[in-house]
């Protein structure tokens, strides 16, 4: 891959996905491109890159794209957050609702762990949820939709106990359970494309995803998620994640890494 | 702060290496047995907090051990995490009715080990 070409899959992934493709991801795009190329029927790396910029094809295009988001997850993962979600906030949210149920969004949800794990939160709580889970990536989302993880995936992050009392196994693999199934429904987003309806959220969960967003695209992918956000409802970022620096519409759970409550609309009007 | 202290029990030398050194990275001091009766000589003097158990091993297999533990005296207290290659999900139903705390399925690696130490509160 030459200079020129990490230097175009960068734009594309900034003005595409949002995604910041530091320069020391260049050996490890390589690496990910090569299946991709095999896939697509190029004989190299290269030759697939040279034909996408004579010719941009939008599915060539987003292949190449999917395979270079960081689809790093794992159940459970900064668990604390799930605590507080489980223990405390369902708890309050599902008895402020009367039974109606509560809504959750997971915002690049790679391949389904966290959508998973705040289903089981949910009905360990025993408090009614919908799980909306988007993800970019097709494959990713694939994957998730297929709920089925292998050994070394199912166990990082779930105990045991945990993984038997909401999957099933068949052959070499762990398959969510109905019940989960039903609380979760997986679609395709990109986090830089404002809303198109009304439809909010009670919770967001977006963790480490906009870390790792092209810092001139973060501030609208943050307002993305804020308009999707009821008014006093909870953003969860990764335990080292904040909104930009300026914005005023979230403030920060004190005590609780990575917890944010949306500013109801008119005292953000008056700030 | 005396050190948090972890056995591991384990009749593969290799296993027991591997498992040593994500252990001690947790911050534990480690020590080793090679079956459920060597396990069970050193829990007679000093009952770790944490310990790592196979499943089948020579002498005495890791059931037999944890049954053994749980009814010596402060043997409910260390947490107990089985880690093994049997993942048939009856099996692993049986040994968490045994008592043991979580369930490894071999292969794992640190970051899996990690996420279990915590999930049982041992970090």
């Amino acid at each position: 891959m030459s200079p020129d070409d990490f230097d175009r899959l960068q734009s594309l992934m900034a003005s595409r996905a949002g995604f910041r493709l530091t320069r020391d991801r260049m050996k490890l795009a390589e690496h990910r491109l090569g299946p991709v190329a095999r896939r697509e029927g190029f004989e190299t790396v290269d030759a697939m890159l040279g034909s996408l910029w004579a010719r941009p094809v939008a599915s060539l295009g987003w292949a190449v794209i999917e395979a270079l988001l960081n689809p790093e997850t794992w159940f459970r993962r900064d668990r604390v957050s799930f605590d507080t979600l489980g223990k405390e906030l369902l708890p309050a949210l599902g008895k402020a609702r009367g039974g109606q149920p509560v809504k959750i969004w997971s915002a690049g949800c790679s391949t389904g762990q966290e959508a998973w794990s705040l289903a089981i939160a949910a009905q360990e709580a025993g408090v009614a949820v919908e799980i909306v889970a988007t993800d970019l990536s097709q494959r990713a989302l694939e994957k998730a939709r297929s709920g089925a993880y292998t050994g070394f995936e199912i166990q990082r992050g779930l105990k045991a106990e945990t993984m038997l009392r909401h999957f099933d196994q068949a052959e070499d693999a762990w398959i969510a359970r109905a019940e989960l199934r039903a609380m979760v429904h997986f679609a395709r987003a990109n986090l830089v494309d404002a809303p198109t309806d009304a439809h909010q959220f009670d919770i967001i969960f977006c963790r480490h995803v906009l870390g790792d967003a092209d810092p001139a695209r973060r501030g609208e992918m943050f307002d993305n998620l804020e308009r999707r956000l009821i008014d006093d409802g909870c953003l969860f970022l990764g335990p080292d994640e904040q909104p930009e620096n300026d914005s005023i519409a979230f403030r920060p759970v004190a005590g609780r890494k990575g917890l944010f409550v949306k500013s109801p609309a008119a005292l953000r009007r008056v700030a | 702060m005396t050190p948090r202290t972890c056995l591991i029990v384990d009749d593969s030398r290799i296993i027991r290496k591997v498992a040593r050194r994500i252990v001690e990275g947790l911050g534990f001091e480690v020590d080793e047995a090679a079956d459920g009766s060597e396990a069970l000589a050193f829990c007679g003097g000093v009952i770790p907090e944490v310990i790592l158990l196979d499943w089948s091993m020579p002498v005495m297999d890791g059931m037999t051990f944890l049954r053994r533990l749980r009814a010596l005296p402060g043997g409910m207290a260390p947490k107990v995490l089985f880690c093994t290659i049997e993942t048939r999900a009856e099996r692993i139903a049986e040994a968490l009715l045994a008592g043991a705390d979580d369930y490894v399925m071999k292969p794992f690696d640190g970051e899996i080990l990690t996420s279990k130490f915590a999930e049982v509160g041992a970090v």
